[in-house]
């Protein structure tokens, strides 16, 4: 590689690290200028004391989980099934799987509230648990696209049809295949999946805004429309908590157990 | 009553019909091959037993047992397939005790069951590797022990040596048939290499275009095959283009060549075309033998334990092997030379 190459290739880098780091460690600075003339944590102290950040950070967590427990239960046996039986299906499902991305969220939930809506054959939003359960649905849509992708690419790694018939022949069922044989082979692609997952669920705000729900995205919005220096704080905050679910995807896929078979 | 019976088996995928009327009856404790090139059906055969495909006709039974309403994890088969198989995330142990734990074996009976397959293919030492750490002839005994572990009534093996490399594929070859007959399990070998299909079965089918083209013991499938597919796919053979001369005195002319068989010829009348075989190891220069036929050397070669030459016999080109011996002279192209072999030896063979 020649000198200037490689001087090429680090003005590129360094560019997009100015890029990227530059308005972001404005945003840092900024958020910790809430005291006059001194740098100080007033505004991340202020968050962290605020019960409604609390409250509504652990509905967003515990809503990210059950979509991602939903997200897995629908998507592994369907790729799956698609990969096994369907392979001419792939093509469509993928598609179908990507409509989330064009459909504004705002168009999906108020074909769900017209739908679901009190006077409906199915009345979801009368309850809370119902409309809890019909944003954990909503939630699960909206990952559709990274969790398909995600858990198809990991099937590509495994022999799934000649393991399917390995276990079949063994005596195992369906379910089996399924929770022994496939799952465990595809976690750290399940994983990444979830991580992804988790990021859209935690900033949401379209849905859990129209379907009024006290979850995160909706108390970053208020606070961002009353506040200086705290939604800049939040933002860090956010920030922190996708990087980290970034690291992780990458310490789990790096780390996993269960390596791909060598073919 | 035969163990396993497939009575007139039928399948096609779309317009092609890949298995035709194919009959079998495989006793217990039998091992048998199915032997034929790559898409005669044999492994299609293999998979309608395992439950894999649904025959499009005909039964297949084990013991007596119609398997037709039987899904494949509801057969008790064990099968060894081509790629190995085994679960990437499990351990050596674990994958033998898949079949155990989900027929809801106790753990104790498992653990001692796997310990015994183990020892069974000698690889107790790595019960806790996992597939990505072993050799492919590791991974293919592994796979054998996780077969045979839930004491399945017959055993499957789709071409369970063609991946690996030559030394191995003996080895195992070996393995695999002292493993087969101390259990007494009976057993089908899908393979398309006949070398391998000659030397480890009781039986072999060779199989056709989706048809068993012939049923019998090694010896039998090569010393007398019963097609030209057969002789020909089956070792290597020399084919000779004759005439029937008098078919009470059994005799024919190849080129201006008279010679007598031992073989009848039923059917044939004076003057019918006819094709011979002879196969490399039945003919040779120096020996004796009651037939006798000229031909001009058109090439010999040293490959070593043995010396393959090749003659031209009325324009029929004829390969023979004799064993080398210090003080043989090589038979220099050109020569006309008498190659003897006995009557015995000549095959009339039927398409």
């Amino acid at each position: 590689m020649s000198v200037w190459t490689r001087i090429i290739g680090w003005a590129i880098l360094i560019f997009g690290l100015l890029y990227f780091f530059v308005p972001l460690s404005g945003l840092f600075e900024f958020s910790l200028k809430a005291r006059r003339g001194v740098y100080s944590f007033d505004a991340y102290r202020e968050v962290f004391a605020d019960p409604q950040f609390q409250a509504t950070f652990s509905y967003s967590v515990m809503m990210a989980l059950v979509t991602i427990v939903i997200g897995i239960l629908i998507v592994v046996p369907t790729a799956f099934w698609v990969r096994l039986k369907m392979p001419w299906a792939r093509p469509y499902v993928e598609f179908l799987t990507l409509l989330p991305l064009v459909i504004p969220a705002i168009v999906v939930v108020f074909g769900y509230i017209r739908l679901y809506n009190t006077s409906s054959w199915l009345p979801l939003t009368g309850s809370i648990s119902g409309t809890n359960a019909l944003l954990a649905f909503g939630y699960t849509v909206l990952a559709l696209p990274y969790m398909y992708r995600a858990v198809d690419t990991g099937l590509r790694t495994i022999d799934v049809a000649t393991l399917t018939e390995a276990a079949q022949i063994l005596g195992a069922g369906w379910f089996t295949i399924l929770r022994r044989v496939i799952l465990p082979n595809v976690v750290p692609a399940v994983l990444s999946g979830a991580f992804l997952t988790f990021a859209i669920v935690i900033g949401e705000f379209t849905l859990a805004a129209l379907l009024d729900r006290p979850a995160f995205g909706p108390y970053l919005q208020r606070i961002g429309a009353n506040k200086a220096y705290e939604p800049f704080a939040l933002s860090v905050i956010a920030f922190t908590i996708t990087w980290a679910c970034l690291a992780l995807i990458q310490f789990v896929s790096r780390f996993s157990k269960a390596a791909p078979a060598r073919h | 009553m035969s163990f396993l019976v497939l009575d007139n088996l039928q399948k096609s995928f779309g317009a092609i019909q890949v298995v035709k009327n194919f009959n079998m009856a495989i006793e217990k404790g039998e091992f048998v091959s199915f032997l034929g090139p790559s898409g005669c059906g044999k492994t299609t055969v293999l998979r309608m037993i395992a439950g894999f495909e649904t025959p499009s006709g005909g039964t297949i039974s084990i013991d007596g047992r119609d398997q037709s309403r039987l899904k494949t994890n509801q057969r008790n088969i064990g099968m060894v397939f081509q790629a190995y198989a085994l679960f990437p995330n499990m351990n050596v142990f674990d994958n033998v005790a898949f079949g155990l734990k989900v027929a809801g074996t106790p753990r104790a009976a498992i653990e001692a069951r796997v310990k015994e397959m183990l020892a069974l293919i000698r690889l107790e030492h790595l019960a806790d590797r996992y597939p990505y750490q072993m050799s492919g002839g590791q991974q293919q005994r592994v796979a054998l022990a996780r077969a045979l572990a839930p004491k399945p009534q017959l055993l499957l093996l789709d071409e369970p040596l063609s991946a690996l490399d030559a030394k191995i594929r003996i080895s195992l070859r070996e393995e695999i048939r002292q493993i087969q007959r101390q259990l007494g399990i009976t057993t089908v070998f899908v393979t398309h290499d006949q070398e391998e299909a000659l030397s480890i079965s009781d039986r072999i089918v060779v199989m056709n275009a989706g048809r068993a083209d012939q049923i019998g013991t090694p010896s039998e499938i090569y010393n007398r095959p019963a097609t030209r597919f057969v002789a020909s796919f089956v070792g290597t053979l020399n084919m000779l283009d004759a005439t029937v001369v008098d078919p009470a005195e059994h005799t024919v002319r190849v080129g201006n060549q008279v010679i007598t068989l031992k073989e009848t010829l039923v059917g044939k009348t004076a003057g019918e075309p006819i094709v011979l075989a002879l196969r490399p190891e039945a003919g040779s220069l120096q020996g004796s033998g009651d037939t006798t036929l000229k031909g001009d050397v058109l090439s010999s070669s040293f490959l070593g334990s043995v010396i393959r030459t090749k003659i031209s016999v009325a324009g029929n080109p004829v390969s023979f092997d004799t064993f080398n011996a210090p003080d043989l002279t090589m038979p220099r192209p050109g020569e006309t030379v008498d190659l003897r072999f006995s009557s015995g030896d000549l095959l009339v063979v039927r398409d």
